[in-house]
């Protein structure tokens, strides 16, 4: 293995620790980066959606599981707040 | 939370509100945070809508939740249109476009700045001035006071 491929490989591995330090120290700890990386990431999105941009609809479920409407129901006479999140 | 709840007391007589429960953020069958066992909120991801639609009257009855709610399909339709998850939210005017978009959550989900855009257009709410807010006024001769 000549000189310049032991430096090389030596330089990544230092940069690759020092990332993943960086990033546990960030997110708190190393099972909080995998968290992220394998459960997060992949679901963050920022979306199309732009000020101005036509709301769009999707079919909502009712609390008692069985009976639906629609989000763009209710739009139109007022202003709508959406607040979207879950439980955990 | 809790500042959803205060902007939807302060208003619901001017504008709508639609609560959109989506897949979970911390599960323990993904990335459980620590303070999900503290809380005791702990659920996996749901797999069914039957399951879904528990957690979200599970959430509704633990705090009393007094928001308009609906639950995303288990086809995630909604949180993929708003690009929502883990949490976001969105303004949306009479004629049916986006007025508001908010950031992602956690770090860029801002309540405050939904309020700004109520409060803009229906006029800001008083309320009673919270514990930090008391706290004596700096007497006039500080720096700050006499900086002008």
């Amino acid at each position: 293995m000549s000189r310049t491929w032991k430096w090389l490989a030596g330089t990544l591995g230092v940069l690759l620790v020092a990332a993943i330090g960086i990033l546990s120290y960030v997110a708190g700890s190393p099972r909080n980066v995998y968290g992220l990386v394998r459960y997060a990431l992949p679901h963050m999105h920022r979306g199309t959606l732009k000020a101005g941009s036509d709301a769009p609809d999707a079919q909502l479920i009712a609390l008692d599981g069985t009976s639906h409407f629609h989000l763009r129901e209710r739009t139109g006479t007022r202003p709508l707040v959406l607040v979207f999140g879950s439980f955990t | 939370m809790g500042d959803v709840v205060r902007i939807y007391n302060d208003y619901k007589n001017q504008a709508d509100f639609l609560t959109v429960y989506v897949r979970e953020a911390h599960p323990t069958d993904e990335w459980q945070m620590k303070s999900n066992v503290k809380d005791d909120v702990c659920y996996a991801q749901p797999k069914t809508l039957e399951q879904r639609v528990a957690i979200a009257n599970d959430f509704i009855k633990r705090f009393q939740y007094p928001l308009p709610f609906g639950v995303d399909d288990m086809n995630n339709a909604a949180n993929d249109a708003y690009a929502a998850w883990p949490e976001r939210i969105y303004i949306i005017d009479e004629s049916g476009h986006v007025a508001y978009r908010g950031g992602l959550g956690p770090f860029q989900y801002h309540p405050e700045q939904a309020r700004a855009w109520l409060a803009a257009r229906y006029g800001a709410v008083k309320h009673e001035a919270s514990p930090a807010a008391i706290s004596p006024p700096p007497a006039a001769s500080t720096p700050a006071a006499t900086a002008m």
